[in-house]
């Protein structure tokens, strides 16, 4: 990310009017709201001062001295940069978040490490920016693509080099255009000699010859079909082929990505990528590109045959080219408004009506029924009136510029009779002529769609190469390891955030020692879950080190590691199939004994034999719904079928009732014996049971040890239970 | 919730070790609690005295009901309801949480008029810059490109190019005619009523309205 901007030539005389000579400028970034007017002002950091400086002006200037709580605030609209000075909350700078805000944050991390630690090596930071850094635009949503520097050459040579294997049936449809356009230049030769020599004819005719005519025209015309077939196979099979291999390509590279990678961009993003943008890709290299390559070809065919004709009737084609162009360029903006419009009121009558059905029974508990459908009404007479009118509209447009169009042929008509009353041209000449001016204007109504098209496509194909060609973040090392672990497990000195300007987790050092049962406990945003993310190696720390059994993670390869890490989650994901495929997700060949085992060892066992068709019940969005609870258990036996070595709860008993828990609570006690046990809890049932507590407070290791020794130390952890205690006690109080 | 902690922490200083050991049997099995919250008051002109800060911002002087004062150096006004009721309902948080965590509420001010002029004009400068949102005056140009829409406008703050990445859903018409705007960048402008602008104005927006 960008952090040292150039200054404009006054605010630099300005600046350097002030600066000691040996201050050097470390940071400088815009800010862009000042007195509630949007400015272009810079504020340049050197290691011992801020610099606020506005059209050649320095507003002020703060000493880093006594500095210290810098911090930014998101504000409505826009976000402010403050510093304690002396004691006293200063806003330092107004700023529009979208382009600074990730900026200004990592400021506030190297204000700290220039205040506190006394450290003036500039900070740099990975961030990626939104916006394209060349020209200010905004890149595509979620990709770093921007559509108006990127090189288009380049995307246009990977997706040639894409089609190796199928190049030979990609040419089919250009071959086949290219006879189209023969064809379709013959034909009216051949119905201008019908009508020269035989149908106007006054002596005469030749009936053989005729019948030839005749014959040759429906023969073209057999042949022109039979190779459209052709054509549309070779295209279909080729456009099924190419997207497959392109879909399977990219499903392929997003497993393999790394969590913080995915995590980046939304499910629908990804799935847009793999779905749609190989079918808008496909679209364009099959059907749309031929058929370019068809239109160009066929107008400057028919083009230089007409001039060839008649220079003069060429010349009225012409004439009404540039209106029509016009008039479908302007109306067309209005008709794509319009349609999105309609679009839009649609889909928010659809979301409606899927708001209200989905949550009926609150409409109906709450006796709102004639408010939603009086809502409802509203929405979808909107919709319509919408529909209405752009559909008046449209019929009244499209006749309009159909006659635009035609007004060539009236001019050719005009002057064509004209020759033909003074014997300079004949009624079969004139009808080619005629033929010929219609193919010119399919191409020209064709223009106006062309860069829609193109720059649609390359989006398209950008989106999909940038992720094929994205490094992925956590990989393993040339030759990982393949250990079987034993479940010590020492943290040591691990610093880690999301953005790494904003520490999660800072400094954590941790010894686990080899079946030992620990229990996380922390508010929320204390780093719980980002700590077990990193054991499991989604992430890798930005400072510091894992270690199992003296290894550090990095160097055991990641399938050895997961495969011997068994996860529960308070949300249980249930893949769709029967409770034995989802029991053995991680160990597809279990045998039914070994199913059996982890179901009982979970306390689910019971439960599942009570099911009609036992454990080849369906479940999942289409199956049976089992409760929270269920679900839970069958989520341990998935995580205990494959014996791992390390267990890792994330608050897997919170949300259920207390009889549950207590078969669930039991499950995991035996699931975890002879196992290192992570357990994220907030009952104190849970946290009774662990060997030692490890108590995180806002990404630091706040306390860690047995129960006894915390609740002795009256730490954060002993205030917890005091203050669960009380309210346990207020309740017995209530119900006495 | 400031009760609890407070007793906590007194209580066992007075009864030792024997204690300790049943605490766990006495508790019925619950969660933890993870809060650690003061207990918001309302605030008025007899218990709240607000000023000027030495930064330029506010701050704040609470009387408490035990009869001691509680200084804050510096203070966070948020409106609770920003678009439909600005000027009530303002919450007040301490100003001291560090990067990304939102101060506890202190208390909340029910009417900004039930405090003198003085303090009402330092709330407003304060809510101003905080939900900064300049009033769109005129459109001057409307471009498509590249699947994002660059608007050209004056506004009460200067003129501008903002970006929308799709108008239907970034235009926001609330029932009583106003028009709220975001961009991309995270920038608000207000239209009071689309149908005062000028006619070209109009034009451009009325489509998403």
């Amino acid at each position: 990310m960008k952090l040292l901007f150039d200054l404009p030539e006054a605010d630099q005389k300005a600046l350097d009017a002030v600066r000691p000579p040996e201050e050097k400028t470390m940071y400088c970034l815009p800010f862009n709201i000042y007195e509630d007017r949007f400015v272009d002002g810079y504020m340049v950091f050197t290691g011992r001062h801020i610099y606020k400086l506005l059209e050649g002006e320095l507003l002020a200037s703060y000493s880093l001295e006594n500095a210290c709580d810098f911090k930014t605030e998101v504000m409505y609209g826009s976000c402010g940069f403050y510093g304690k000075f002396d004691g006293a909350t200063v806003l330092l700078c107004q700023f529009v978040s979208g382009r600074n805000l990730p900026r200004y944050s990592v400021m506030v991390k190297a204000m700290e490490i220039l205040t506190e630690d006394k450290d003036v090596t500039p900070v740099t930071d990975r961030t990626v920016e939104r916006f394209c850094p060349k020209c200010g635009r905004p890149y595509i949503k979620n990709s770093s693509i921007c559509p108006y520097c990127m090189d288009k050459k380049e995307v246009y040579r990977k997706l040639f080099a894409m089609t190796k294997g199928l190049r030979l049936l990609m040419m089919v449809p250009f071959f086949v255009s290219l006879f189209g356009i023969v064809c379709g230049f013959i034909v009216p030769k051949i119905q201008a000699i019908a009508v020269d020599k035989y149908i106007t004819a006054t002596d005469g005719a030749d009936k053989n010859g005729f019948l030839l005519i005749v014959l040759s025209i429906i023969v073209i015309d057999l042949i022109q079909r039979a190779l459209g077939v052709f054509r549309n196979r070779c295209a279909a099979i080729a456009g099924g082929k190419f997207t497959l291999v392109l879909k399977n390509l990219l499903y392929e590279k997003i497993q393999s990505l790394s969590i913080a990678s995915i995590s980046r961009r939304s499910t629908g993003d990804l799935m847009g990528r793999v779905n749609n943008d190989t079918g808008t890709m496909q679209g364009f290299i099959i059907g749309q590109l031929p058929d370019l390559f068809y239109q160009v070809v066929a107008f400057i065919v028919a083009l230089i045959v007409m001039l060839i004709m008649s220079p003069i009737m060429s010349l009225f084609v012409f004439v009404p080219i540039p209106l029509t162009i016009f008039l479908v360029s302007k109306l067309w903006k209005t008709v794509e408004t319009r349609n999105r419009k309609s679009w839009v009121l649609n889909t928010r009558t659809g979301r409606l009506l899927q708001d209200i059905l989905n949550g009926i029974r609150v409409v109906k508990c709450f006796g709102q029924e004639e408010r939603e459908i009086t809502r409802f009404k509203e929405s979808s007479v909107r919709a319509s009136c919408q529909d209405e009118s752009n559909a008046k509209l449209f019929d009244t447009i499209f006749p309009l510029i159909g006659f635009a169009i035609r007004f060539g042929s009236y001019l050719i008509l005009l002057y064509g009779n004209y020759k033909l009353f003074q014997g300079e041209m004949t009624v079969g000449a004139l009808h080619q002529f005629n033929s010929y001016a219609n193919i010119i204007y399919g191409p020209l109504l064709w223009v106006t769609f062309i860069p829609r098209n193109i720059s649609n496509f390359l989006t398209s194909a950008s989106k999909v190469f940038e992720i094929l060609e994205e490094e992925p973040e956590v990989r393993d090392i040339g030759l990982p390891i393949d250990i079987r672990i034993e479940g010590d497990i020492h943290v040591k000195n691990v610093t880690f955030g999301y953005e790494t300007y904003l520490p999660v987790l800072k400094n954590v050092t941790a010894d686990i020692k080899q079946g030992e049962m620990i229990g996380i406990v922390g508010h929320s945003g204390s780093g719980k879950t980002t700590l077990i993310n990193l054991i499991m190696r989604l992430y890798d720390p930005n400072e510091g080190e894992i270690v199992i059994d003296d290894v550090n993670i990095k160097d055991i390869s990641q399938e050895a590691l997961r495969s011997q890490i068994g996860v529960v989650l308070q949300e249980t994901l249930l893949f769709s199939g029967t409770i034995r495929e989802n029991i053995c997700y991680a160990k597809p060949n279990a045998t039914d004994e070994e199913v059996i085992e982890a179901a009982k060892t979970a306390n689910a066992h019971d439960f599942i034999m009570s099911l009609p068709e036992g454990y080849n019940t369906l479940v999942g969005e289409k199956g049976y719904s089992l409760s929270g609870g269920e679900r839970q258990r069958i989520a341990i036996a998935r995580a205990v079928i494959h014996n791992p070595r390390i267990l890792i709860l994330d608050e897997a008993t919170a949300a259920l009732d207390t009889e549950t828990e207590k078969l669930i609570q039991d499950a995991l006690n035996k699931l975890a014996k002879n196992r290192t046990t992570l357990a994220i809890a907030h009952r104190l049932s849970t946290l009774r049971n662990a060997d030692r507590l490890l108590v995180l407070d806002k990404g630091r290791l706040a306390e860690f040890g047995t129960h006894q020794e915390l609740l002795d130390r009256k730490g954060i952890y002993y205030k917890l239970v005091m203050a669960q205690r009380k309210m346990a006690m207020a309740a017995k109080e209530l119900d006495a | 919730m400031a009760d609890t902690e407070k007793n906590a922490e007194v209580k066992p200083a007075a009864k030792p070790e024997k204690e300790k050991k049943d605490i766990l049997d006495e508790i019925d099995d619950g969660d933890l609690i993870l809060q650690n919250e003061r207990e918001s008051v309302p605030l008025t002109p007899e218990n709240a005295v607000f000023t000027r800060s030495a930064g330029g911002l506010i701050s704040l002087s609470l009387k408490k009901e035990d009869g001691t004062t509680e200084e804050f150096e510096r203070v966070v006004i948020l409106r609770a309801f920003p678009v439909t009721n600005p000027d009530e309902f303002l919450s007040v948080r301490e100003g001291d949480g560090r990067q990304n965590e939102r101060g506890h509420e202190i208390g909340m001010v029910r009417r900004m008029s039930d405090f003198d002029e003085e303090t009402g004009k330092l709330f407003l400068e304060e809510l101003d810059r905080r939900y900064f949102t300049p009033i769109i005056l005129k459109i001057t140009g409307v471009k498509e490109k590249f699947g994002f829409s660059y608007w050209d406008a004056q506004t009460t703050a200067g003129n501008v190019t903002f970006i929308l990445n799709n108008p239907f859903n970034n235009i926001r018409v609330l029932d009583d005619g106003r028009v709220y705007i975001n961009d991309l960048d995270g920038n608000s402008f207000l239209i009071p009523d689309a149908k005062k602008l000028d006619p070209y104005s109009y034009r451009k927006i009325e489509v998403y309205l």
